[in-house]
């Protein structure tokens, strides 16, 4: 079947063009990281929340200084005890910085307001190692020089203080705030220090912010493997860690739409290769393994850290496969865990019938549909009507996405996990395949659903 | 950040003006005025922004109220930037009537569309659908998510308030307030027999069953046809005078309803100041039933008194929060130390005042507060008990000392939206509240 349209998008035909479902031998993308259409109840987010909430915001020991309007700050602050975890939880997240502009800000401009913000947050908070500065779209439009303001607070306060132009409208998404912060990053920060030693088995893991301690069960896998992690991007990351993390000899991506930017840079100045992984589901995280050992020539250790930790879960794992065989699962995600997740659901013995991205571009599409089934629907910034259109029309047993969703698919009476903040995770490789099967399992079964008035 | 401090009997401490604001005490208009807008049934705001201002207030909404929400935005990227946004505003409108429907549309600015020049006004009116089209003025950097919410209450009377005969009810413009708190007044308002109309009702649409199949828009909510009937009031309450006066002193002089506006009716005496103004506007006396509420409230209070009696209290919350709860702890036998809100406001820190002359505390009065400052405060002082939001439960355990929630938003906990804190019977959730936070406080330390 080629492109199609929803009935709830006939006034909108535009969104045609977002909509495919799925058909072997054809060679159709849906077209994806456009402008949302005016009026939409779009799900995404900004530029501004790119740059910060995803891939600056996790770092765990800079002041992350927001100029702008108050907003914009206040829903970046916090996150608890969900999402970006560091180890340094006394500082990072529990304090949020602005500038707060108010009208006359906005008149006269910003800059004396956002120097004299860095140099009284740093003051008060004189054990961090930098700022970041990031500009808001109102910024955009006054002109703020915050390139110019930020190196000379450097100056004064003899730490790094990185601006980033991560106006809300610059981009379709949160998308080109990845790439504003990766190119941030790498231009003011990679290489300016160098590790106190280095190994020759050293590497980075880029494109995990450590939700729920994603990380924290993903490193010691790669240490089992006799390997040194030098830098996470960005989870649980310190301005020093990024600073160095030229100096590995491998960088694994993990995140393969909010990272790529920073992977190709550095193989380009520094010729650190990189190999992309998916670190989700036993047969993806052992592939992730055994490639990252095959690089340091410790294939041999690869089986048996795989062997070890696949033994540990696989009865667990068998248990819930018997369980969920055939439940049928619809994923909507910022991008990769769209593709991610779709193996680790047929590894579950489930069908994905629909997958849905907030921020993919073309390469994340084409990976869903190399991937899914026949049948199936791919939507590319899908919004609450086409959403409940589809939930209802599906009837997926399992609905897969974020908080903004979550509340929707309850009110409709459909299981749900967030994806992106997790339930009771961490999800990644393993141990967290395990806990994702249990969550599913436990929504999936759960008795209250048999309660609600009207549900078939 | 702007700041007014005044600490009644004593001398006002001068403070340094920071131009840095950490761990702000308020959130920008447009989430305000969404809130207005999300009491009112089948209406949808209309973001005039980018992305971000949609999507985030919409997580904010969820975790508070754990409720779906539904925002439109017009999709401001960078030609609109440059070129103006007329065109995604028009388009937007359309698509969205042409999808969902809405009887009513709030377009709300942003500092994005406010500082680009949008003619908003102009360009609404040149639009002809059947849903009622209303701009709201909300730029994010004037005010705080209050004044938002001051501002739509009073776009939604001024564009739909129209004298059409007498209705013998009273408009009640609630504030930021929960699902409970509605329910709690709409149960003293039955109790008196007499009818109102809520400004705005999210007692329904922001706490909705879950039945199958799920209408198109949740049940409840102010209609358009009650807004409309506001000008034909035999009076008008504002519980909040921060959120929700402006649409009441705009009745009162484009219609001539007339208004009171007294104290947010949290504790006794508000709450009985708050029955006296209904009776007065109705003519209907306060029945009995709401005379044993009172007991079972004061009754509650002499329960616990020597549990809770002389603790020292922070409050942090929305303005008529912040000065209704001073008056309540006073009446707790407690000691209001510091009273602070996040808007900056000289009403707020005159009706503390007034608070702080006729019970004799010496209360530190913060307004335009962000948490640092509260926290600074909190250690100068030396409290017993915080009360705030969410995001600043930290100030507790920092200072480990006892924290009760209030306000929005509060995620970290269950069930808050649901429960009242007006009224009599939201008087004896926050004795409870309180009391056990400060009990449960004591068996951990």
């Amino acid at each position: 079947m080629p492109l199609t349209l929803l009935e709830c998008d006939i006034p909108i035909p535009e969104r045609e063009k977002h909509t495919y479902i799925k058909k072997s031998g054809e060679n159709i993308v849906p077209l994806a990281n456009v402008q949302t259409t005016p009026g939409d109840l779009t799900e995404r987010g900004c530029t501004y929340a790119g740059t910060m909430g995803v891939v600056g915001g996790p770092v765990k020991d800079v002041i992350h200084l927001i100029h702008g309007p108050i907003g914009c700050a206040y829903y970046t602050w916090g996150g608890g005890r969900r999402q970006n975890l560091s180890d340094n939880p006394e500082f990072h997240r529990k304090y949020c910085f602005s500038t707060s502009m108010q009208e006359p800000n906005v008149i006269f401009g910003g800059e004396k307001k956002l120097y004299n913000a860095i140099l009284e947050a740093y003051e008060r908070f004189p054990a961090v190692n930098g700022v970041f500065v990031y500009a808001t779209c109102v910024i955009g439009l006054i002109g703020d020089d915050i390139n110019t303001v930020c190196k000379n607070a450097a100056k004064e306060i003899g730490v790094p203080v990185i601006p980033f132009s991560c106006e809300g409208f610059r981009g379709v998404s949160q998308s080109l705030g990845h790439h504003i912060a990766n190119d941030g990053i790498f231009d003011r920060i990679v290489g300016t220090k160098e590790p106190d030693k280095v190994t020759p088995y050293d590497i980075n893991i880029i494109g995990d912010y450590n939700i729920q301690g994603d990380l924290w069960i993903i490193e010691p896998l790669f240490e089992a493997m006799g390997l040194r992690i030098l830098c996470t991007f960005t989870g649980n990351a310190s301005i020093n860690d990024l600073a160095v993390a030229h100096r590995a000899k491998l960088n694994v991506m993990h995140c393969q739409r909010s990272t790529p930017y920073i992977c190709e840079l550095m193989e380009e100045k520094y010729e650190l290769p990189y190999i992309p992984v998916s670190l989700f589901g036993i047969a993806q995280t052992s592939k992730a393994l055994r490639d990252v050992a095959a690089f340091f020539g410790f294939e041999d250790r690869a089986e048996e850290v795989i062997e070890e930790e696949v033994s540990k879960i696989l009865p667990e794992i068998e248990y819930y496969k018997e369980q969920l065989r055939g439940k049928r699962v619809f994923i909507y995600q910022g991008a990769p865990r769209a593709w991610h997740w779709i193996k680790l659901m047929e590894e579950l013995g489930m069908e994905v019938i629909g997958a849905a991205t907030t921020f993919g571009h073309t390469d994340d599409y084409e990976k869903i549909i190399e991937r899914i089934g026949d049948g199936a629907i791919v939507i590319d910034n899908p919004n609450s009507v086409e959403l409940r259109e589809i939930l209802l029309g599906y009837k997926p047993d399992l609905f897969i996405s974020g908080l903004k969703e979550k509340f929707l698919a309850y009110k409709l009476g459909v299981p749900f996990i967030n994806g992106h903040s997790y339930e009771r995770g961490p999800y990644a490789v393993y141990s967290g395949f395990l806990k994702f099967a249990k969550d599913i399992h436990t929504t999936i079964n759960h008795p209250a659903w048999k309660l609600i008035e009207g549900r078939a | 950040m702007t700041q007014t401090t005044a600490k009644t009997k004593t001398k006002t401490k001068a403070k340094a003006k920071r131009s840095v604001t950490i761990n702000p005490g308020m959130i920008c208009q447009p989430i305000g005025a969404m809130q207005a807008v999300l009491g009112v049934h089948g209406a949808i705001s209309l973001v005039h922004g980018s992305q971000g201002c949609a999507a985030y207030p919409m997580r904010m909404f969820n975790r508070h109220f754990q409720e779906p929400v539904e925002i439109a935005l017009s999709s401001l990227g960078e030609d609109a930037a440059v070129f103006g946004g007329a065109d995604n505003l028009v388009k937007g409108v359309h698509a969205l009537v042409a999808r969902r429907q809405p009887e009513l549309i709030a377009v709300l600015t942003t500092c994005l569309s406010e500082t680009i020049g949008d003619d908003v006004d102009g360009i609404l009116r040149k639009i002809d659908l059947p849903s009622t089209l209303v701009p709201m003025h909300t730029p994010s950097y004037i005010g705080s998510h209050v004044t938002g919410y001051d501002n739509a209450v009073k776009a939604l009377v001024t564009h739909l308030a129209e004298q059409t005969g007498p209705n013998s009810k009273i408009n009640i413009a609630v504030g930021l307030l929960n699902p409970g708190d509605i329910r709690e007044l709409k149960g003293m308002l039955a109790a008196m027999r007499v009818k109102a109309i809520i400004l705005t009702d999210i007692s329904e649409t922001l706490d909705a069953p879950l039945i199958l199949p799920r209408p198109r828009f949740p049940d409840g909510g102010t209609t358009l046809a009650e807004i409309a009937d506001t000008a034909n009031s035999i009076g008008s309450i504002a519980l909040c005078k921060h959120a929700g006066g402006s649409a009441v002193k705009y009745l009162a002089g484009k219609h001539k309803v007339p208004m009171i506006t007294g104290a947010c009716p949290i504790g006794v005496a508000n709450t009985d100041r708050f029955l006296e103004n209904v009776s007065h506007l109705s003519g209907r006396p306060i029945p009995d039933e709401l005379r044993k509420d009172r007991g079972r409230l004061i009754d509650a209070m002499i329960d616990v008194h020597f549990k809770i009696a002389q603790k020292r209290v922070a409050i942090h919350a929305d303005p008529d929060v912040a000065s209704g709860m001073a008056r309540f702890v006073h009446e707790l036998g407690m000691e209001p130390m510091i009273i602070a809100t996040g808007t900056e406001s000289k009403e707020f820190v005159a009706d503390v005042e007034a608070v702080a002359s006729q019970t004799g505390h010496e209360i530190e009065i913060i307004s335009g507060c962000d948490l640092y400052e509260l926290h600074e405060a909190v250690k100068a002082v030396g409290v017993d008990l915080v009360m705030g939001n969410s995001q600043a439960t930290y100030i507790g355990g920092d200072e480990k000392v006892a924290f009760a929630r209030i306000g929005f938003p509060v995620y970290d906990r269950v069930g808050y939206q649901r429960r009242a804190i007006i009224g009599y019977g939201g008087g004896i959730n926050l004795v409870d509240r309180i009391t056990n936070a400060i009990l449960d406080h004591a068996d951990s330390a």
